[in-house]
């Protein structure tokens, strides 16, 4: 499917080829096939069940932890086929961080929610550990609150601020792509929006693929959007394309609220 | 006929909430009552064991605590060699059935394949409810000569000329024991401690799992620093129910101690705890000093429990209040 391929000179940081996923004996991928372009924002959407989640859980491998899902094809990151089962899953996510839908501190203080994702692939002092730390807090706009109260528990903090800790922790260990799965929708409108100008900022050093229901969500922060419908993807281009001049019928029935 | 009028409506309501008032006090009183009997129940208890242990503690005061004397022709008592044995095998018993649990209730959640789970989750609640007499007679007739022949010579041989602990594991092989006793408590507590390890590891969200996989942790690294740090309270309270088991386990302790009423340094040495000292000396009793003290003991029993349980609550209230959780 030559169509689905990103727009030349773009370099891909995944490369995504007949890829198909299985729940036991449901086919939840259909033979997907797209690129998620380098230091850009890439967008999911679709109605509920349409597997975009299901592909973002296939980037980094969380699948394996359920027996009974599994998936076939292929997932390049450079070069190497994540869904190998030489591949070493502990590293792909070190490399490949996610934030989850609902905020899930670890229970434990605010720094060591931070520090901890650092210190299993780093060995550092306790300094460098400090400014990791506070980079990471820095960079996802959470420092300025809570620089005072680095030994309360993650859990005190409000949702929208334990959302933007899960974003810290998972940049602290200076991950290639960050995945998004819905990171807005258990929150505040202020809280969202402080996130999506955090995924902003987060792009100039990162790849970022996000799941969203919200569509006005996609069109504003990402660069490109993969609708999706019913395990396979429909159509998937630059956002200003797919909301301005859809090509396919389905697309444009989404997106102008006609179903889903 | 004539039609209702909307007045004798009002009324009836009236009269159906009066009813469901005096439905619910009922309720209300009759719960009371029975949580009042339970807490009737417990303080009664304390109390006629106090009233019967009286002569005991009046002859022989506190220092019946710390008194290594128990000898029914001379009609003096002291507690100390039967807290001995009752703390030294619990403990014993603790630190050898702890990691075990924690292992089963780990693989039973973490690394299990699916067909395995239910089995052998059932296998463990069946050894929780094999009765103790069982654990004891297999305790004195098939493992404690095992355990004399094969196990206990080869860790005097290891262990026996290391300094400070070599007196652990002096004197003769005979199988019954402390630590045989130890030995027999631990298997009787594991079940118990690793089903409630296992619920409560089982209440751990998905998604924060998830998100500790996220970051690239092993399997270990989510157990030690998510998993555990999420369940310490239900962790907590699943060993101190091993704990308060132990300590009040009375027939097969009673089988597979020896029942000296001593204490040796030693943990091939034979010893009795307090549970195993009521049940063998009760029936033989005379009235007077020595029915007394074993009362006594009884209270001893009923306190000791009462404080392991006190500390256990005072540790999850603690951590709870570290963590926010």
């Amino acid at each position: 499917m030559p169509d689905q391929a990103m727009p030349a000179g773009e370099n891909a940081a995944l490369q995504v080829r007949n890829l198909n996923f299985f729940y036991g004996d449901f086919k939840g991928l259909n033979n997907v096939n797209l690129d998620v372009a380098q230091g850009k924002v890439t967008a999911f959407i679709g109605p509920s069940g349409c597997g975009k989640s299901t592909l973002l859980r296939t980037f980094n491998r969380m699948y394996d932890l359920y027996p009974g899902q599994r998936a076939e094809g292929q997932i390049l990151f450079h070069g190497k086929n994540l869904l190998d089962k030489g591949q070493d899953v502990n590293l792909v996510r070190a490399k490949i961080g996610m934030v989850f839908q609902k905020p899930t501190p670890f229970p434990m203080t605010i720094y060591e929610n931070i520090a901890f994702g650092v210190r299993l692939y780093e060995r550092m002092s306790r300094s460098a550990m400090d400014d990791r730390v506070e980079w990471a807090l820095n960079k996802a706009a959470l420092w300025g609150e809570v620089k005072d109260k680095l030994q309360q528990s993650g859990l005190s903090l409000s949702g929208g601020q334990q959302q933007r800790l899960c974003i810290a922790r998972a940049v602290a260990v200076k991950p290639e792509i960050v995945l998004l799965d819905e990171p807005t929708s258990a929150l505040d409108p202020i809280s969202t929006a402080k996130i999506e100008e955090l995924i902003a900022e987060l792009k100039s050093e990162y790849t970022i693929a996000i799941v969203t229901h919200n569509m006005q969500q996609a069109a504003r922060i990402s660069d490109y959007t993969a609708f999706m419908y019913l395990g396979e993807l429909v159509e998937f281009n630059e956002t200003a394309t797919i909301f301005m001049r859809p090509e396919k019928k389905q697309t444009e029935d989404y997106i102008t609220g006609r179903f889903g | 006929m004539s039609e209702p009028s909307a007045s004798a409506g009002i009324d009836l309501h009236a009269q159906q909430v009066r009813k469901f008032h005096l439905q619910d006090k009922l309720f209300h009183y009759s719960t009371l009552l029975f949580a009042v009997v339970v807490l009737a129940a417990l303080v009664g208890i304390l109390i006629s064991l106090a009233i019967e242990a009286m002569p005991s503690l009046q002859a022989f005061g506190p220092g019946f605590l710390w008194t290594n004397v128990w000898s029914v022709p001379d009609d003096e008592y002291g507690a100390l060699a039967a807290i001995y044995g009752t703390v030294v095998t619990s403990v014993l018993a603790l630190l050898i059935a702890v990691p075990i649990s924690f292992g089963i209730a780990l693989f039973l959640t973490e690394t299990c394949p699916v067909w395995l789970r239910r089995p052998l989750g059932t296998a463990i609640e069946l050894l929780a409810g094999i009765p103790s007499i069982v654990y004891g007679i297999w305790g004195l007739f098939v493992f404690a000569p095992l355990f004399a022949e094969y196990i206990q010579p080869p860790l005097q041989g290891l262990l026996g000329d290391v300094p400070v602990i070599g007196g652990w594991f002096s004197g003769p092989p005979i199988g019954v024991g402390i630590l045989a006793a130890s030995i027999v408590l631990a298997l009787m507590v594991i079940p118990f401690i690793a089903s409630v390890m296992r619920d409560v590891f089982e209440t751990v969200p998905h998604v924060l799992k998830e998100s500790a996989y996220g970051v690239g942790c092993t399997t270990w690294e989510v157990v030690r620093n998510v998993v555990l740090p999420y369940t310490r309270v239900g962790v907590i309270g699943g060993i101190m129910l091993g704990l308060g088991r132990a300590l009040g386990e009375t027939m097969a302790v009673t089988f597979v101690i020896g029942n000296a009423n001593r204490i040796n340094g030693s943990l091939f040495a034979p010893g009795t705890s307090i549970a195993s000292t009521l049940a063998n000396e009760f029936g033989e009793a005379d009235p007077g000093l020595h029915i007394a003290s074993l009362f006594a003991l009884g209270l001893v029993l009923f306190i000791l429990t009462f404080i392991v349980l006190a500390i256990s609550r005072w540790l999850i209230s603690r951590s709870m209040g570290s963590e926010g959780l």
